[in-house]
């Protein structure tokens, strides 16, 4: 269970989150409305632990562990994935080699057997089968010169490897023509377990048509300002945020 | 995918530098200082021609008239050449006639470097595993080389330089000092007059040299200067590759290398030259380490001949080293790839020469030079289109990334066209290391060490893929250990 | 000091010879072997060809002007004449001009030449305060066999702004020597060249730019064509000093070789100690596109039309960049005048 507590944090110093409580049971799918500049990518960014994201007050853990005094790779290792709103292009590092490095070095901080290689390509090969990627692409350098759709795929490509239990989806809608929104959303379903959480992170209902949520927040000013059913999402989407802005407020 | 594939894996397995240990090795020495009969003292040892001594003696005058250069972006102490060792060679008998001979306890040094001197474990290794012949320089003399006798069934002359100044004087003197002339610079005479060892490969027309061959060099004694001298003969349409490794004891002091490399290709012929550089850098604090100042030129003399240099230079305390080609032939070839990795107080300054005066001559150049800690890297090239020189192609990249504020990154290429017809293509960047991409590795769950590892190797990979496959794998550890410590 | 900064024509032991790393490609003491004559006065006739655009004119007749320096206020344009008239004697002239903060001026500065085998020395300090902004044309037209040396020494102080651009048709040896002490800090700099040169002429562009202070950007861009010939020289060289972080520069070389023994010698330098730092350099040497040169024959254009055309085209990216309308009209002119 994902649990944050009056959550504060800046860039830059400026104060971007500001007293923001949100938790998320084991199993379960919330999504993170708001419009822009409200800090849904911030939200996502502290939770993985970017640098120059500085939490000045509150409290995140996940799973009962503090995931504020690890570093990105042991939260990484404690399960912790961001799917990036722009995902990094590593030039010269195959994608292959990418994420098999990730995985072993994920799997040698919990102390567990390195992967061999005909075990992790077995297991690349039917991820990237159920996400209709040519397996050809893994041999290419990380993200570089893909084209959006095919930087997301990889993204999900890397959480059905890694097998986070938090999975944080940072407006993995964004760039998205219609059918790849599909085949990367029925990629997304395909992972939900009872034991892992999802926090969807997105400014559009539509991705929510594909991925169900249980829970549906608003993030405005820093803080979650309305929660409700999947309905509330539908609500957003007809009504805009207007309401939800400081001016209207 | 292969050059990149195993480094994490391997990063954990190795220390700082693991080639630091010394070794207790009875020794033979002549007394420190350089003279003319210092001079004679290693002729004579080496029972040399007449001839070669005077060679060596016309070099040690012309290095007494000429000034240690000053040009290159590197400050160092100056180096005392009346305090050094010109020669040191562990004790024997006589030369070992074949391995059995061989002191074990050079054996064991070599097995603890990794390098593979006995052939029948290598023949007893994994099967489809590369073989490779091997000649072992230790301080001043060659102590052993590998396949010789396979070798030279294929008509392949692969042996110590001093031996083959006994056995093959006339092929020798044909070429020695027909690339680098002992007056080409100042640490070539010093070299031209003392050097006592390196390698000597002919390669005979026709002929595709069956295995790699490879050097490998260890400067073990305090004190001691290695003046090793190489010279391969690649004659019409035949192939080698070449591959040098080299190391050394930690020590307080600076050691000086001080190596030239001629290579000479005929008509079709080609060479492929690769260094796997990793002498001991100095400690953290910029204390010893070796002075690698070394001379190393190609000259392409045969139409469509071939030369290409890559290099991995992570040791060191000083490097002063630009391997170049001479491209006389027409539709000759150059090529120059390399990674100089610089950290700690490390300081490099390398790049490349490539002369065109050959028609359609062409060559190309990757550089890419990463530096860290407070060590200084600088590219420094020359490309020069002579008059004469119609339908020339040039393309060179160099590309330097910065880790850390306290180090620097230098670019000095000049461009000298003098034909109208000359296509030359300059291209240089430098950038940090990115803190997006650093974060993105990390979130995938590698430790900072880890992704820097990762990230740099990726920026190095065009080069390691021009190196032969068991040289890449080695590459690429040395890039991540040569970076330990470079961040957090 | 430099080397150019402590040459004094009357005196040969200042001049600099090849081994100066420097002036590698200019052997100045190989040109100008004695010291000649201190050049005669001169009259200067006729009107400069930047006058009529000019608030104020400024004429140096071999090195001799009323004038010696001069503070821009508010929006204006001076025009610097630097006319040679002399033959075999030597001359040199010093200006220095201040741009204070508010003040935005242009200079042009010409060097206009008539005689033959003059030597003439042009030193200049800008001192472009913060907030002030100086706009640097500069329009070499020395004769063939003259040498000339313009160095300027540039100071721009932190959010102050520079752009200058050089156009030349070189001379038996002239240099156009440009060193910028760039405090950054919002700092914004270009220096661009272009250079035409037939015979035997000898062009030698020389720009140093050092960047002393954080979040400061250059942008470099010189082209030329070299014919007959000819030897053009580019060497560029960008410093970026420790604390130098945010540093963005770019240089950019790019040159024609279109005679069979004219020479081309570039040197772009980057010199690096700060890490947070976007550098890159870029050279190229080569011929027009032989492809695009058959495709405008096949249409009926003359080879030399041709050939024209697509080298105006190729130096016009630099001209471009000239923000006045005016100014960037007169300079492509010029140019295609030499063409």
């Amino acid at each position: 269970m994902l649990k944050i507590y009056n959550l504060h944090a800046s860039v830059e110093d400026k104060a971007i989150l500001k007293g923001l409580s949100l938790e998320v049971p084991a199993g379960e799918v919330h999504a993170i409305m708001g419009p822009n500049g409200a800090g849904k990518s911030t939200l996502g960014n502290v939770i993985a632990g970017r640098p120059d994201y500085e939490v000045t007050n509150g409290s995140v853990s996940w799973n009962g562990v503090d995931v504020l005094e690890l570093d990105p790779a042991e939260r990484a290792a404690a399960g912790v994935f961001l799917s990036f709103q722009y995902p990094v292009e590593i030039p010269g590092v195959p994608a292959l080699t990418f994420v098999r490095t990730a995985l072993n070095a994920q799997r040698r901080q919990r102390g567990e057997e390195e992967v061999t290689a005909p075990q992790f390509m077995k297991l690349v090969k039917e991820a990237s089968k159920s996400l209709k990627m040519d397996f050809d692409m893994l041999k290419r350098p990380l993200n570089v010169g893909f084209s959006g759709g095919e930087k997301k795929r990889m993204e999900i490509l890397q959480m059905a490897v890694l097998e986070p239990s938090l999975l944080i989806l940072d407006e993995t809608d964004s760039g998205l023509d219609i059918d790849a929104l599909r085949i990367v959303s029925e990629g997304v379903n395909a992972l939900r377990r009872a034991d892992r959480s999802m926090l969807v992170i997105t400014h559009y209902q539509r991705l929510l048509d594909y991925i169900k949520p249980d829970r549906v927040h608003v993030l405005a000013g820093g803080r979650i300002v309305a929660s409700g059913g999947p309905e509330l999402a539908l609500q957003l989407e007809a009504e805009g945020y207007d309401k939800y802005l400081p001016t209207a407020a | 995918m292969a050059a990149v594939k195993e480094t994490i894996d391997t990063v954990a397995e190795l220390e700082r530098y693991k080639y630091g240990f010394t070794s207790e090795v009875e020794q033979e020495f002549a007394p420190k200082g350089l003279s003319p009969d210092i001079v004679r003292f290693i002729s004579e040892k080496k029972g040399e021609p007449e001839w070669m001594l005077e060679w060596r003696l016309a070099a040690y005058e012309r290095w007494l008239a000429m000034e240690e250069p000053t040009w290159a972006a590197v400050k160092y102490a100056p180096v005392d050449y009346q305090d050094l060792y010109y020669y040191a060679a562990p004790k024997k008998k006589d030369g070992p006639k074949s391995l059995d001979e061989v002191d074990p306890e050079l054996l064991e040094i070599y097995a603890k470097l990794g390098i593979p001197l006995k052939e029948q474990e290598v023949l007893a290794g994994v099967q489809g595993a590369p073989r490779v012949a091997v000649d072992a320089v230790f301080d001043s003399v060659s102590v052993v080389t590998t396949f010789k006798e396979e070798l030279a069934k294929a008509g392949v002359i692969f042996m110590p330089i001093s031996e083959a100044l006994r056995e093959y004087p006339d092929l020798v003197r044909q070429y020695l000092g027909s690339v680098v002339p002992v007056s080409d610079n100042y640490f070539a005479a010093l070299n031209s007059a003392v050097f006592s060892d390196g390698s000597f490969v002919y390669v005979p027309p026709g002929v595709r040299c069956p295995m790699e061959l490879s050097t490998y060099f260890r400067i073990n004694a305090s004190q001691t200067g290695q003046f090793e001298r190489t010279l391969i003969i690649c004659d019409k349409g035949s192939y080698v590759s070449y591959l040098e490794g080299c190391t050394a004891p930690m020590r307080d002091e600076n050691q000086l290398h001080a190596a030239v490399v001629e290579i000479v290709a005929l008509d079709d012929a080609e060479v492929k030259y690769s260094t796997v550089q990793n002498w001991y850098p100095g400690d953290s604090e910029g204390k010893g380490g070796i002075y690698n100042f070394v001379t190393k030129r190609a000259d392409c003399r045969g139409d469509r001949s071939k030369v290409s240099w890559t290099q991995v230079e992570t040791g060191s305390a000083v490097t002063w080293k630009y391997p170049s080609c001479i491209l006389k032939g027409e539709d000759s070839s150059g090529e120059f790839y390399s990674i100089a990795i610089t950290n700690g107080h490390q300081q490099a300054d390398t790049g490349t020469k490539m002369i065109h005066l050959g028609k359609n001559s062409k060559s190309r150049i990757i550089a890419k030079a990463v530096s860290a800690g407070k060590s200084d890297s600088t590219y420094r090239g020359l490309v020069s289109v002579h008059p004469k020189a119609s339908g020339v192609r040039n393309f060179t990249q160099c590309d330097s990334l910065l880790i850390g504020k306290e180090c620097g990154s230098h670019t000095i290429p000049y461009i000298e066209a003098k034909n109208g017809s000359a296509q030359m293509e300059h291209e240089a960047t430098t950038t940090r290391l990115s803190e997006d991409q650093l974060f993105y590795a990390q979130q995938r769950g590698l430790s900072e060490e880890e992704a820097v590892a990762l990230l740099v190797n990726g920026f190095v990979r065009d080069v390691l893929q021009e190196l032969p496959m068991e040289f890449a794998v080695e590459a690429q550890k040395l890039v991540a250990i040569s970076l330990e410590g470079s961040v957090g | 000091m430099s080397a150019s900064a402590q040459l004094n024509l009357l005196d040969p032991t200042t001049y600099p010879s090849r081994r100066v790393e420097a002036w590698k490609y200019s052997d100045l003491a190989r040109v100008l072997r004695d010291a000649p004559q201190v050049s005669p006065t001169a009259n200067v006739g006729t009107a400069g060809a930047f006058d009529d655009i000019a608030d104020t004119v400024v004429v140096f007749a071999n090195g001799q002007s009323d004038e010696a320096s001069f503070t821009a206020a508010g929006k204006q344009t001076l025009a610097l004449r630097f006319v040679s008239d002399a033959t075999g004697t030597a001359h040199s002239a010093r200006y220095d001009v201040r741009v204070p903060a508010g003040s935005s001026v242009t200079v042009v500065e010409s060097y206009e030449g008539a005689g033959s085998a003059y030597a003439s020395h042009v030193r200049l300090t800008y001192v472009v305060e913060a907030g002030g902004f100086l706009t640097r044309i500069v329009v070499a037209d020395d004769v063939a066999d003259a040498v000339s040396i313009v160095d300027a020494e540039i100071t721009l102080a932190a959010g102050g702004k520079l752009a200058q651009t050089v156009v030349s048709t070189g001379a038996k040896l002239q240099r156009i020597e440009t060193r910028l002490a760039h405090y950054a800090d919002g700092a914004d700099a270009r220096l661009d060249g272009v250079y035409v040169l037939n015979g035997s002429r000898h062009v030698d562009l020389t720009t140093v730019v050092d960047h002393l202070a954080a979040n400061g950007t250059t942008s470099q861009l010189s082209k030329g064509v070299a014919r007959d010939t000819s030897r053009g020289v580019f060497q560029g060289k960008i410093i970026v000093e420790r604390g130098a972080d945010g540093t963005d520069a770019r240089m950019g070389h790019h040159a024609l070789i279109a005679g069979e023994r004219a020479e081309i010698d570039a040197k772009p330098e980057l010199i690096i100690y700060a890490d947070d730092v976007q550098c890159a350099h870029g050279n190229t040497v080569g011929t027009l596109d032989e492809s695009a040169l058959f495709y405008m024959q096949s249409r009926g254009i003359t080879e030399d039309e041709a050939r024209a055309l697509l080298t105006t085209a190729f130096l016009g990216e630099v001209v471009d960049r000239i923000e006045r309308e005016d100014i960037r009209e007169r300079v492509d002119q010029w140019l295609t005048d030499r063409l």
